[in-house]
């Protein structure tokens, strides 16, 4: 009701202004996500029954070179989805992102709360520390868990215990897709705080509110479309993570099955590979058709999310 | 009662110096002082946002210093309202009741005397985004009187008011600190509005606590160059006192004292006194010119020339034109001395 009140009076004060500016906005929103939607599932769609383009992957493998190695194509018949391999690797990657997005969530939100209104030492260094890491290429992330677990006293700690962190699903997979989703979920939080008049909590701590029930009665209520879509956009950001896991966990296809664990094979996700990893690896052992099926699942599952993302950082409240 | 004893503290660019202050039970007192005064970081130190450097706040003899924000019960109303945009109008001013855990029917009583004191009725159900300034400020008091604090810190509460709006909320606001018998302090920048609602006033510049006062002694008595201008005493100037006598620029003054040396004469201009015509008798009769004549809504200003600059403020309708020859009477005890 509200909404619709305030609506009407910004209509009456700048008439035609902020409907025109919407109309088009949602226009272009629209036509744009529903070309994008319509052409991928066209793609998919005719070309179903043969897998997937197979013209333009048989130019792709000729262009690129891609595929010399056919002794390990993964040859199978009918659709990728008669594959175990792809819903291992979906259910991989479901697991690992929905679990990344949870540890993101529970570290991130409290961080970015934090940073958006304390000064403490070494807040600047944090700041930095996960703002470059949006911008390094995830390879040297990678490379960077790798040195970091690989060497040292982390090393140490982990042949002490018998255990390590690189080239495992767990936490190997989750630590590499963590760094980035946690730095991208920890801009949109810390944005979104940022955004919220820090007066509404010293205005409810003077009417007698705990710091805690201030932050759960007035901010997290005024933040909660802001942070749902960070939480949409950190898990966008664990599935779309390659060269991080790549580059510390590789892939578990072709692993003896003994490799993995008795909870990792209860789980459906031995010998399975995160999806991003997953293109690249079918693209590389030259089953460019299966890679690109399993590409444009990620299309649709990115383009949803962030479909519901804006949807959800759509709404709230505006000052 | 607040006692403010040796304050220091630095917010950002902000930086409070010396700050001691006494503000009685009951007592309607205005922050005054031009922007960057440091009125908002006081405000602020008190309701326990951010703690002072040094110094202590006692409220009844307490320190209040080591108090959460919220164990002080001191009503704050910023200068933006801040009321929470997730809650309706009765769900704000219920806010605190609902912190305090009070029983609801009691929340509901409490909200309904509120409501129906500051005549929102109307708005009851409304969120805040859709509330004209007048309003939300009426929420934003309701919000912070239904908590019966003993004091009540409001930030520039009218600033965002329009002109005759203003003047009707500072009578509404001076009429609920009576009924409420809490103790007021209000910021502002502008002393026609402190007027409008102070017992007393503290005049704060650059971080100090300039003078404390009734409106009538600080206009009357500034005792620095800055209140006399921010109470604008236009007429300032330079003197040397002989005795009982100015000499301001070669033009001889009687004043109310005896000084001696280099002085401050101030004169506010509506205490010169224009006669049309011949000198009439008395004292500080000097002879001017009128060098520019400038109508105001309540009174017309004149520039003149008696061997001194002068403004004046002259009411009522016989007002001379420029050029013309005046007579000008001033009080001794109209001089202000600093």
């Amino acid at each position: 009701m509200s909404g619709k009140v305030f609506a009407g009076r910004r209509l009456q004060s700048s008439p035609g202004k902020h409907r025109s500016d919407r109309v088009i906005y949602r226009t272009f929103f629209y036509s744009f996500a529903g070309f994008l939607f319509l052409y991928s599932a066209w793609l998919f769609c005719s070309n179903v029954d043969q897998l997937f383009v197979t013209e333009a992957a048989v130019k792709t493998r000729a262009l690129t070179g891609w595929g010399e190695d056919q002794g390990i194509m993964n040859m199978f018949a009918g659709g990728f989805w008669k594959d175990p391999y792809f819903w291992k690797s979906l259910n991989l990657t479901l697991i690992i992102t929905v679990i990344t997005t949870v540890i993101s969530t529970a570290l991130g939100i409290p961080t970015a709360y934090a940073l958006s209104r304390y000064n403490f030492p070494g807040k600047t260094v944090i700041e930095v520390l996960f703002s470059s890491m949006i911008v390094i290429p995830a390879s040297s992330v990678g490379l960077c868990l790798i040195v970091m677990f690989n060497y040292g006293p982390f090393w140490d700690l982990q042949q002490y215990f018998g255990f390590r962190f690189a080239h495992s699903i767990f936490p190997g997979m989750i630590i590499a897709s963590f760094v980035l989703s946690f730095a991208l979920g920890l801009s949109a939080w810390k944005a979104t705080f940022e955004s919220i008049n820090p007066r509404f909590e010293h205005v409810a701590r003077s009417l007698g509110s705990s710091g805690w029930r201030a932050f759960r009665t007035v901010t997290l209520p005024l933040a909660k479309s802001g942070l749902a879509a960070g939480v949409i956009l950190a898990w966008t950001r664990a599935m779309a993570e390659f060269g991080a896991v790549l580059f510390f966990c590789g892939t578990f296809r072709e692993l003896p099955a003994a490799r993995f664990s008795p909870m990792e094979h209860a789980l459906g996700i031995d010998r399975a590979d995160f999806l991003s990893v997953a293109v690249w690896a079918q693209v590389e052992y030259g089953n460019v058709e299966y890679g690109f099926a399993l590409a444009f699942v990620l299309v649709l599952i990115g383009g949803a999310a962030v479909f519901l993302m804006h949807r959800i950082g759509a709404k709230g409240y505006i000052w | 009662m607040i006692e403010i004893r040796n304050l220091n503290g630095r917010l950002g660019d902000f930086l409070l110096r010396d700050i001691d202050l006494t503000v009685g039970d009951g007592e309607y007192l205005v922050l005054l002082g031009p922007t960057g005064a440091g009125k908002t970081v006081l405000i602020e130190y008190i309701v326990g946002i951010c703690r002072q450097d040094s110094g202590e706040i006692r409220i009844d003899g307490q320190d209040i210093t080591p108090l959460y924000t919220e164990e002080r019960n001191i009503g704050y109303v910023p200068q933006d309202y801040a009321l929470f945009p997730n809650l309706n109008v009765e769900k704000n001013i219920a806010y605190g009741l609902e912190a305090k855990r009070l029983p609801r029917p009691e929340i509901n009583i409490i909200v309904e005397r509120f409501i129906a004191r500051l005549g929102i009725d109307y708005i009851r159900k409304r969120m805040p985004l859709n509330l004209s300034g007048g309003e939300k400020q009426r929420v934003a008091l309701g919000r912070a009187l239904a908590m019966r604090p003993t004091i009540v810190l409001l930030d520039e509460p009218l600033s965002a008011l329009d002109e005759n709006l203003r003047s009707v909320m500072a009578r509404e606001l001076r009429k609920l600190q009576q009924d409420s018998g809490a103790t007021f302090i209000h910021v502002c920048h502008n002393f026609e509005e402190a007027s409008d609602v102070a017992d007393r006033i503290a005049l704060m510049n650059k971080g100090r606590l300039i003078q404390t006062g009734t409106l009538a002694e600080l206009l009357r008595k500034p005792t620095s160059e800055f209140a006399a201008r921010f109470f604008k005493v236009t007429n300032l100037f330079p003197a040397e006192g002989r005795g009982s006598r100015l000499a301001i620029n070669g033009v001889e003054l009687v004043c109310s004292r005896n000084v001696h040396g280099a002085v401050l004469a101030g004169i506010r201009p509506e205490h010169i006194c224009i006669a049309n015509g011949a000198a009439t008798e008395g004292v500080n009769l000097l002879q001017a010119r009128v060098i520019a004549v400038r109508r105001k809504v309540s009174m017309t200003e004149l520039e003149l020339d008696a061997g001194i600059p002068l403004v004046a403020h002259c009411m009522g309708d016989l007002v001379p034109q420029p050029g013309q020859q005046v007579v000008v009477s001033i009080k001794p005890e109209d001089i202000i001395l600093i």
